[in-house]
């Protein structure tokens, strides 16, 4: 409809390739959190095994979709965070649809803002502000911690690339931490 | 200082909100006789212990559980970390 | 100048010449020198003056424990003091500076303070600047702090950046001599994940200073070889000019990376980075610093660290003096003479205090045994020396050993204590070692050289089993030197003998302490300042104690030693500051209309870490107030728009979210109908008010709660304990949304028409009355969320939408508006319309208020349990003469109020027993064309049209107010239910 609102990434779109490390708004993905009903897990496990054909994921893990579509990410012993392509209105209303009421939806597609941090050194600018071992970390594996003051969820996607979730409103002062990284080791 | 969470491993203090005496789960029956005083020593009355002793941490810049730290206060050394919901329901307060 | 101390050999690359200055005068060093072996090349033997007395000083030792060579380095906003000129390495341009001294270093003005000597003994400054005591501050300090000291700073803003990081590792390996080396071989080989660190920008340690070998190579070669396997290992990270400083709980090292130091300019790449390193295991192999032996006259230019001699004449092929003589208590010190005299320098003489057969015949030398060491002269420079039984011997440089002390320092970071062993006449790692730490080497009083090797690969080997890996210890082969020492402190005779040269302690203020009574060490430490300063004691503090002990007649052991704190060496402010500068001191939080109010004239405040709009200039408005007041009227006559999406949301779900609710919120919830939206009260457990906010029920087990921007944190982490800690059965999850949702205020009679234009339902006062709530789009399609509050008092509404249209959302706001002169409004704003209304905010919520302070008292319901509601019915917090939230306006309505007056009866005196309360919140109603206050009065709800003082003593000034209602603006609230 022409009179919808238009959607602005929370950094426009931002990229920057420094050559060994890169880093780029992702802006092409939605998030919504799945709450567990107390007593409930065996049903959510179900339902998301017949959804998207893959288990809830373990504590620092993240487990994928048959499709290669669909991320979901441990968040809390009850929570789950996934990670869905496209953005498009509110994300929650189609989980909520897919999976049935086994588990209680919310929309975390704007809390995040989400960063690609890429390339040789990507470990050497990360290891700059976060505090975990980066090194250590397998590819498909996930957690939660702070780096510069702000909350962060770090997955790493392959060798050298990670994702990164931080609060949108933020958003500014995290990639500048990202970023300042990245050219202090370039 | 570094916490061994029971599900995330090792992590550092930093990511923590330390709340003190593990004692405030213990939360009295508002309906027992004498609530009010029980109430009173629940809110303002701690042990201090030189030594062992059972904390309060809330992984806040993590998986957001709570934490029962059994911590030496002159050492520092940590001795047991468990999730503070799993003492809560041993404790019978999942009643 | 020329290099006329340069001799051959040592590993400076003399293809490599760097030009630089001291003083201005232009020098030349070689790429490998430090600015101290430079200097020395240049001889340059005078470099500062002392602490306390200006004594003129030379350099001391060849390391990091140096306590005299310090200088300014570096000029302009870069200049950095106390830089120790034995760990500076050389670069070209480099400029350094002396310190601490008025008019030239070689003319001291101040010098003359060395003559008052006498009088200026431990506690002079105690005992003599006591009274009267108003000059201390204004006199005696500035006289003090302008005579003694250190380096001076630039005063001008640091130049450089710094940074921080986290590094992991199995084994932290602290120092990269021999037993360092071997450590990481034997682990690296292993495959164990390694840090080697060392602060030297040159693997090797002592290997680099001495003449020994290994595996039949020169020691450095080795060294150099044991690095570069090392650096292939893809499981190693050697860290060169990385100083670990501290052992903190559970395995944190912390350790301080110089990255450009050593380069002119850090080309805008962090000059030094600070890492906390995390490790499994470490192993310090952090070697031994010599100390010296306390004799008359000391302390001038020329006398030095016998090792840190032969350092300079092995590693920089520099030779300190023309004609040196060594003065020793150990065999150590005879490889002093024997290697300088196999370089070519001329030896004078080895003084030996040990009455035993030389150990060396050395050409040309006079060797004195059980002699010592009685006097000095040459006031800029040593030029000769007296022994005990009067033999005067022509020397520039007098090279002394007092034995070898292992560097325990990180092994004490958790307060451990060293212990002494009369063997090698030192303090060694006690048992109680920080966990995870263990020792090896010469810091662990191993300390000749082959036994250094094997420990460092048995302890390695030891460790990486431990942790998993199959270690094997391999040892080169290496000779033991002898190391034998008879424990020999100081020297009687006539004039002051230096204990610590970098803050002046003589042996005469030790026993001086130790009469006035001062008999813990750790008193001695305090009272004579020995140890203390850039160095930390590292080459006095055995020999202070030793003296110490021998003064009360104890042994070492039992007088005992002090123990040491981070950092080891020092760590720059702007080295742990990192990146926390400035704008960079902490993240900021932006609104959703951020970039559109800094568009429209808004003026920023930080609220935590948010930054909210708090009024928006609009053409000629000179003043806030002109801005805040139009705001005002705008809304309250039409229609204005407030960004608050600042509140805290939090989504809360599942069977028991209203039970749930019940528990944490004082006031019922349980009732709340489905698309509505209620005011909640929530406590502390003692019966203090914690927050408030409303709360709005979107469909049965799914609630939406807000809370005030500052408590968002803490009331979720309040509610997760409620639900993890006390009802773990209840079936109840939260989430934070805050960021997820764009949410403005919109308010003013024209609201609901503006809105309609917007919104894609039906938003009557009907359909949508006040306090309901809705998910709805607008817009045709965009989802949002609408809720029917109002903090202003006036018809309003809440719409929220994805954080992604909050520009959007802004703009289309503004522009459905423009009929309506649609005005956006800020925080100043806000506050003036909720202070008309009376509700309370964070200058009432102080976290010291009870509900009934509050006048919400009937709030709290006292048919369900819930946090705080048990305590809060405690007598004294319902006593009737109780504060209660009341208004004010001033009797004479052209005059201010001020927050923070108090009240007072009229007639009554403005003192504490007569104090009825305060004035929490103040501001110009321009509805009521007046200011008006809000604040706390005893039993002001009974008060209403009284007249009282209100009395700000703090800045002065009174008021007469009339008691009013809170609810100073349509008490009825007939507006926002319209």
């Amino acid at each position: 409809m022409p009179d919808m609102l238009t959607a602005e990434p929370f950094l426009g779109g931002y990229t920057l390739d420094l050559g060994d490390v890169a880093v780029a708004e992702v802006t092409d993905i939605s998030i919504v959190s799945i709450a567990m009903p107390l007593g409930g897990g065996d049903a959510l496990a179900n339902a998301v095994q017949a959804a998207w054909g893959c288990a809830l994921p373990a504590p620092r893990g993240t487990s994928v979709s048959s499709d290669g579509s669909v991320t979901l990410i441990f968040s809390t012993p009850d929570q789950t965070l996934a990670i869905l392509p496209g953005v498009d209105g509110l994300a929650v209303t189609d989980v909520a649809a897919k999976l049935g009421d086994v588990g209680y939806y919310t929309e975390q597609t704007d809390n995040w803002v989400g960063l690609r941090a890429s390339g040789a050194k990507s470990i050497s600018a990360l290891e700059r502000i976060c505090p975990l071992d980066l090194a250590s970390m397998s590819v498909g594996g996930a957690e939660r911690t702070v780096m510069e003051h702000l909350g962060v969820f770090i997955m790493r996607e392959d060798d050298e690339r990670f994702l990164l979730l931080s609060g949108s409103s933020s958003a500014k002062s995290f990639l500048h931490a990202v970023e300042l990284s990245m050219r202090n080791v370039t | 200082m570094i916490i061994n969470h029971p599900l995330l491993g090792p992590r550092d203090a930093a990511e923590f909100y330390v709340m003190g005496d593990a004692d405030l789960i213990n939360r009295p029956d508002p309906d027992a006789e004498g609530a009010a005083e029980a109430f009173y020593e629940y809110a303002y009355l701690r042990d201090n212990p030189a030594g062992e002793h059972r904390e309060l941490w809330y992984h806040e810049q993590g998986d957001r559980s709570w934490l029962v730290v059994t911590r030496s206060t002159l050492t520092h050394e940590i001795m047991n970390v468990e999730m503070a919901r799993d003492v809560a329901l041993a404790k019978g307060r999942g009643q | 100048m020329t290099q006329s101390n340069r001799i051959a050999g040592g590993l400076v690359d003399r293809s490599k010449q760097l030009s630089f200055t001291f003083n201005n005068k232009s020098m030349t060093g070689y790429e490998g020198d430090t600015l101290a072996s430079a200097l020395l090349a240049n001889g340059q033997r005078l470099v500062g003056r002392s602490f306390k007395y200006h004594r003129p000083r030379g350099i001391f030792s060849a390391g990091s424990e140096e306590p005299n060579a310090m200088v300014h380095l570096r000029r302009g906003a870069a200049q950095e003091p106390n830089t120790r000129a034995t760990v500076a390495e050389l670069f070209n341009g480099l400029e350094a500076t002396s310190q601490n001294h008025r008019g030239s270093l070689e003319f001291d003005l101040m010098s003359v303070t060395d003559l008052a000597s006498p009088f200026l003994s431990a506690g002079f400054y105690y005992k003599t600047f006591m009274w009267p005591k108003k000059f201390w501050e204004k006199l005696y300090e500035p006289a003090i702090r302008a005579s003694a000291g250190l380096g001076r700073l630039s005063m001008q803003e640091d130049p450089d950046s710094y940074d921080k990081g986290f590094l992991h590792c199995d084994m932290l390996i602290i120092g990269a001599g021999p037993a360092g080396l071997m450590a990481a071989l034997t682990a690296g080989r292993a495959g164990a994940r390694v840090i080697l660190a060392d602060e030297d920008h040159l693997m090797g340690g002592r290997l680099n200073a001495e003449t020994l070998s290994v595996d039949d190579q020169e020691g450095s070669a080795w060294a150099a070889a044991a690095a570069a396997e090392l650096d292939a290992m893809p499981n190693v990270r050697l860290m060169t000019r990385t100083s670990v400083y501290g052992a903190y709980d559970h395995g944190v090292y912390g350790a301080l990376e110089r990255m450009t130091d050593h380069v002119p300019t850090s080309g805008g790449k962090p000059r030094q980075v600070l890492w906390r390193i995390y490790t499994k295991r470490a192993i310090l192999t952090a070697g031994a610093t010599e100390r010296s032996i306390a004799f008359p006259m000391n302390d001038r230019p020329g006398v030095m660290l016998a090792g840190s001699v032969r350092t300079y004449v092995n590693r920089y092929g520099v030779a300190p003096g023309k004609k040196v003589a060594v003065f020793t208590n150990n065999d150590d010190g005879w490889r002093t003479a024997t290697d300088l005299h196999a370089a070519g320098v001329s030896i004078a003489a080895v003084i030996d205090s040990r009455e035993i057969t030389p150990l060396a015949a050395i050409p040309g030398a006079l060797i004195l045994m059980g002699a010592s060491v009685a006097s000095t002269s040459g006031y800029l420079g040593l030029k000769s020396i007296a022994t005990s039984s009067g033999v005067k011997i022509e020397t520039d440089c007098l090279a002394v050993s007092g034995g070898w002390s292992p560097n325990v320092h990180l092994t004490c970071h958790q307060r451990g204590r060293p212990t002494w062993r009369d063997d090698i006449g030192a303090f060694v790692p006690g048992g109680d070692l920080p966990i995870g730490m263990h020792v090896a080497g010469a810091g662990n009083g191993s300390l000749a050289l082959a036994s250094s090797l094997k420990e460092g690969a048995n302890v390695s080997a030891s460790v990486a089993s431990d942790l998993g890996f199959a270690a094997t210890a391999a040892f080169p082969s290496a000779e033991d030197q002898s190391t034998d020492i008879t424990p020999f402190w100081h020297v009687e005779g006539k004039g002051r003998a230096w204990i610590d040269l970098q803050n002046d302690v003589t042996v005469k203020d030790v026993k001086q302490s130790q009469a006035e009574g001062f008999r813990s060490v750790e008193h001695l430490k305090r009272y004579t300042t020995l140890g203390m300063a850039t160095d930390q004691g590292k080459t006095s503090n055995v020999l202070g104690l030793a003296i110490m002990a021998e003064a009360t007649g104890k042994s070492i052991p039992e007088t005992g030693t002090t123990i040491f704190r981070p950092p080891y060496s020092p760590v720059p402010i702007g080295a742990l500051a990192g990146r926390a500068r400035g704008k960079d001191f902490r993240p900021f939080r932006l609104t959703p209309s951020h970039k559109w109010a800094e568009t429209h004239g808004a003026d920023f405040v930080e609220a935590g870490a948010w930054l909210r709009a708090q009024w928006f200039r609009k053409g000629s408005e000179k003043g806030w107030r002109d801005s805040v007041d139009r705001e005002v009227e705008a809304t309250r006559g039409s229609v204005g728009i407030c960004d608050v999406t600042t509140l805290g949301k939090i989504d809360i779900q599942g069977r028991d979210a209203a039970a749930f609710l019940n528990k944490v919120y004082a006031n019922g919830f349980a009732k709340l109908a489905v698309g509505k939206v209620r005011y909640g009260l929530m406590m502390r457990e003692d019966g203090i008010v914690m927050d408030d906010g409303t709360t709005a029920r979107l469909r049965e087990n799914h609630f939406i709660m807000t809370t005030t921007t500052a408590n968002a944190g803490p009331v979720f982490r309040h509610m997760e304990f409620a639900r993890q800690c006390l009802w773990p059965g209840m079936d109840v999850h939260l989430i934070s949304t805050t960021d997820g949702w764009a949410q403005f205020a919109v308010a003013g009679p024209n609201a609901r028409n503006l809105l309609s234009k917007i919104v894609d339902m039906d938003i009557s006062n009907e359909a949508f009355p006040f306090m309901a709530c809705a998910e709805t789009t607008v817009c045709g399609g965009t989802p949002a969320r609408l809720f029917r509050i109002s903090f202003s008092g006036e018809l309003a509404f809440e719409i929220a939408v994805p954080a992604r249209y909050g520009d959007a959302m802004m703009t289309k706001l503004m522009e459905a508006g423009e009929e309506f002169d649609a005005t956006p409004y800020g925080t100043e704003a806000l506050g003036v319309m909720r202070i008309e209304k009376g509700h309370a905010a964070g200058n009432e919520l102080t976290g010291q208020t009870t509900a009934n302070n509050l006048g919400l008292g009937k709030m709290v319901s006292k048919k369900k349990d819930s946090i705080g509601n048990k305590l809060s019915e405690r007598p004294e917090m319902n006593r009737e003469d109780d504060l209660r939230l009341v208004g004010f306006k001033p009797v004479d309505t052209s005059k201010p109020l001020a927050a923070g007056a108090h009240f007072v009866d009229n007639g009554k005196e403005a003192v504490t027993k007569n104090d009825l309360g305060w004035m929490t919140s103040v501001a110009y109603s321009p509805e009521l064309g007046h200011s008006i206050g809000l604040g706390f009065l005893k039993k002001g709800d009974q008060r209403k049209g009284d007249k009282l003082r209100a009395v700000d003593l703090l800045r002065g000034g009174e008021v007469k107010v009339e008691v009013v209602s809170p609810h100073m603006i349509d008490p009825e609230g007939e507006r926002l239910r319209a």
